[in-house]
């Protein structure tokens, strides 16, 4: 701890010099022309230095597959799933990865929640979401751990160039489960100083499926006028960035507040019987089972160009606050209701620090060279009557030096290599009240001592190495050639290491493993990218292996736990990963775009022989779009097709095809956008889905409306 | 050009090869639990000297390995928060060892004591075979001292061998 006091000071300190700094500049009155971005290559996609596969989702994209949560636009973007939990939750997943495996980083901050878990969401205001880089593979050398199957990089909008006072209002609303939305922004440029506010707040009631039944564990529930009893929700941000840009120096500070509180369909929460899903004639309010999260970020970014070297330095402080409740249970006789608070079943609140310092400087036309140094500390406590992630501290560090080399006008070459320190201590936690349930039932007593910790102590120590060599080559005019080959590693998890129950959500008896070895893997990445007058194409195959891939492995043990079935154990194994996406897009009379994308990903797991869980189903999307003036209309048709690639435990999900369409006006003055999802109602299911185990259908057709209101006025 | 999109497609076949070195000769698929007694909605008889007449045929496409009976009370949708006095909620939960590909269970070991609070219960089957894939089904039974002792008279004549 003393340490990263020590280590912030310093941070600090640093930070006040770069204010005297720039204040000098002031009076010299140094001019420093501002970045500047050369357009030489054929696609926006390719404007950086970058030899991994990127897609950029822009704000155009962003809005014009809008759907109130991110990760559903995103998902829009081939090789980027949406791991949903019902309507108002969803997880990234890129190129089959999610969970702890991807990383999603806002102004340079690496955003921490519980990840780890099935029905987590990502905590960030689809609203206020400028534009979105997906890097496509391993990218440990820039993030650290965690960032091994990819990275989404989230940008804020960027500030006015002229002085002036601008905003806008956005009005949103859904009709599969009545989303009423809104945002409101309002920002201020003067000269050097940038300040800029939003608010805003979504409310949606139960989701309509379309289904009258579902059946679950060979019962069959009913579906009340087929809406999903109480999965309403809400969810409020605020959030709030200020820039000063003079000279040399340039600075943020972003202050960000999500909430979100959602009710759990009962059928996903326990065994479902007719009483807990019956009509409650209520298709609004929120009841138990829920969930609400809160999640704070203070992040702040400070650049100083000095004559041959640049710096960087980005802090963020994190708190993350997530509680489940649910009408007060036991498996345990003798356990009573906690007398506080006697609903709360689970609570987490998590503290993350950051710190990131970056140089980056030239040695000449051709070399560039960057180093830098990352520093991550998280403390999470828990609390409440049930629980399966330990409370744990973890501290990871890491430096690490890239080179980019410019032979000539077509081809750079890039290459990096990092070290990384990480620690992780995991508390034991004694279940004292399964214990005495354990003595009662007259256990053995080698049998009571592997049960009774929820949570095995754990303080271990990680190295990891990650490294990366790639080239960019622009083949010809209009040919442009990407390779990538990588090492990247993540740390095993607190749960992986530590926990031992019953999660509650995924209703299996979890067994973490404390001799956990990290995971590491290689991957080689190729891409391709044509444009040629009317036509763009970009084809990006990538194949990975990974040893020591951690996964649940279903042991064949009964788990004595009430609930259970058998023992779930983290294990290491090798594992492949391997598919591509690919793009196309044909330009008709200047008016047409006929688009169509794909994407596959074969993953599997060495040890099992078997594919790995969570494999997302092959995806083609056809897309045709008619554009006239400023007025915009598309159809698309997505086809996804049947997983049959399933691991133990999981079922095959059947494939479906769906039909889309959409127009919006963009216009000067307002921007308004009219989209049907699934405008055929068609009862379909998603292989990622937290409700696919249920049998629980995605949503039917879905009617939704964005109008945006921009306005400016100078000062 | 057409020399490098060559080298591409020499590239993606090696990875092909790799791929399909990837033998996935594992079972995926689940056993198959047929409930035959007791059926949902079924009455147990409290304190019955025969026990409860459990009836399972258990399937699968390789080979069983085990299955495991659980039974809990459901009296108000799990809050277990009612207090008894005289009576114990009822708990059961034992396991066994089959194999083959399927397998007919049929025994009387379930016993219920006099004390056991009446009510609802949960009764859970697990199966799982040998590669670890698991199956489950739950039903929803009633546990009254005033159900027929013996269940048996519809077909009295069977008998009692697996």
């Amino acid at each position: 701890m003393y340490a990263i006091m020590k280590y912030i000071t310093a941070c600090l300190i640093f930070s006040a010099v770069c204010h005297t700094h720039a204040q000098e500049n002031d009076t010299v009155k140094v001019k420093v022309l501002k970045e500047v971005t050369i357009k030489g290559s054929p696609s926006k996609n390719l404007e950086n230095d970058i030899s991994l596969p990127i897609s950029v989702a822009d704000k155009l994209f962003l809005q014009e597959n809008f759907k109130g949560n991110l990760m559903q636009a995103l998902e829009h973007k081939a090789g980027v799933q949406s791991m949903d939990i019902g309507a108002g939750f969803a997880k990234p997943v890129i190129r089959g990865m999610g969970f702890n495996r991807v990383a999603v980083v806002e102004t340079g901050i690496k955003q921490e929640g519980q990840q780890w878990g099935v029905d987590h969401g990502l905590e960030i205001d689809a609203f206020k979401v400028g534009q979105v880089t997906v890097l496509k593979g391993p990218s440990s050398l820039l993030f650290g751990s965690d960032a091994m199957g990819g990275v989404l990089d989230i940008i804020p909008e960027p500030a006015p160039l002229e002085n002036q006072c601008y905003g806008d209002v956005t009005f949103f609303g859904k009709s599969v489960n009545e989303t009423v939305a809104g945002s409101i922004m309002l920002g201020v440029k003067h000269n050097a100083w940038h300040i800029r506010m939003r608010l805003s707040e979504q409310h949606y009631g139960d989701l309509r499926i379309p289904a009258d039944t579902v059946t679950y564990l060979t019962q069959r529930l009913p579906i009340h006028k087929r809406r999903l009893k109480n999965t309403a929700g809400m969810e409020r941000s605020m959030s709030l960035i200020s820039n000063y840009n003079k000279g040399r120096y340039s600075a943020n500070v972003t202050l960000d507040n999500n909430f979100q509180k959602a009710g759990f369909f009962a059928g996903a929460h326990g065994i479902p019987d007719a009483s807990s899903i019956s009509d409650d004639m209520d298709s609004r309010n929120i009841s138990l089972p829920l969930s609400s999260v809160n999640h704070l970020k203070i992040a702040t970014e400070h650049r100083i160009a000095l004559n041959n070297i640049s710096l960087k330095w980005n802090g963020g402080l994190q708190y993350n606050r997530r509680k489940e409740m649910s009408l007060f249970h036991t498996h345990y006789g003798n356990q009573t209701a906690p007398t506080d608070n006697p609903d709360l079943e689970l609570d987490f609140s998590l503290i993350t620090l950051n710190s990131s310092l970056k140089a980056e400087w030239r040695t000449n036309e051709k070399w560039k060279h960057t180093t830098g140094h990352d520093l991550q500390y998280q403390s999470n406590k828990i609390a409440g009557y049930s629980f399966l992630l330990p409370e744990f501290k973890r501290i990871t560090t890491g430096i690490l030096y890239t080179v980019s080399f410019k032979y000539d006008d077509n081809i750079t070459l890039n290459g990096g290599i990092r070290a990384d320190y990480g620690n992780i201590k995991a508390s034991e936690y004694l279940d004292s009240h399964l214990e005495e349930y354990l003595n009662d039932h007259k256990y053995a007593q080698e049998v009571i001592n592997a049960y009774k910790w929820r949570s095995y102590p754990v303080n271990r120590d990680f190295m990891d190495f990650s490294g990366s060599l790639g080239l960019i080559w622009q083949a010809a005019e209009n040919h442009l050639i990407k390779v990538n080959t990588g090492r990247s590693f993540r740390l095993p998890s607190a749960n992986e290491l530590a926990s031992n129950g019953v999660h509650h959500g995924a209703f299996r008896h979890e067994q973490g493993d404390p001799s956990l070895v990290s995971e590491n893997g290689w991957q080689t990445d190729i891409a391709y990218y044509l444009e040629h007058d009317a036509i763009t194409l970009s084809v990006s195959p990538f194949f990975s292996w990974f040893d020591n891939y951690i996964y649940l492995k279903p042991t064949g043990e009964w788990s004595i736990l009430p609930h259970a079935g058998q023992v779930y154990r983290y294990c290491n194994t090798d594992a492949v990963f391997a598919g591509s996406e690919t793009e196309l897009g044909v330009e008709f009379l200047r008016k047409v775009t006929y688009r169509v994308s794909g994407e596959y990903v074969y993953a599997h797991n060495k040890s099992e022989r078997t594919p790995m869980s969570f494999s997302p189903p092959a995806v083609m999307r056809n897309r045709i779009i008619y554009r006239l003036g400023n007025i915009s209309l598309n159809i698309e048709l997505q086809s996804i097709a049947t997983q049959y690639r399933v691991s133990k435990n999981e079922d095959i999900t059947k494939g479906s095809n769906l039909i889309h369409i959409g127009a919006n006006v963009n216009a000067k003055q307002f921007y308004i956008a009219l989209s049907v999802y699934n405008l055929l109602d068609t009862k379909y299911y998603n292989h990622l889905s937290f409700y696919r185990k249920t049998e629980i259908p995605e949503p039917g057709r879905n009617i939704q409306i964005l109008v945006k209101i921009p306005f400016k006025s100078r000062l | 050009m057409k020399k490098y999109i060559f080298k591409c497609l020499c590239l993606s076949a090696l990875v092909a090869i790799a791929i399909c070195g990837c033998t996935e000769d594992s079972d995926t698929e689940k056993p198959v639990i047929n409930m035959i007694e007791p059926a949902e909605g079924d009455i147990l008889k409290i304190g019955s000297d025969n026990g409860v007449h459990f009836e399972v045929e258990f399937t699968d496409n390789e080979s069983l390995k085990s299955y495991r009976v659980n039974i809990h009370d459901n009296f108000d949708n799990h809050t277990h928060s009612i207090l008894r006095a005289e009576t114990v909620d009822f708990e059961y939960e034992n396991s066994w060892e089959i194999s083959g590909k399927n397998a007919l269970v049929h025994h009387h070991e379930i016993k219920i004591p006099e004390d056991a609070t009446p009510g609802n219960y949960h009764l859970t089957v697990y199966c799982s075979d040998a590669e670890g894939n698991e199956s489950h089904v739950v039903i929803n039974v009633v546990l009254s001292h005033d159900a027929d002792d013996d269940d048996h008279d519809e077909d009295s004549d069977h008998d009692h061998c697996l």
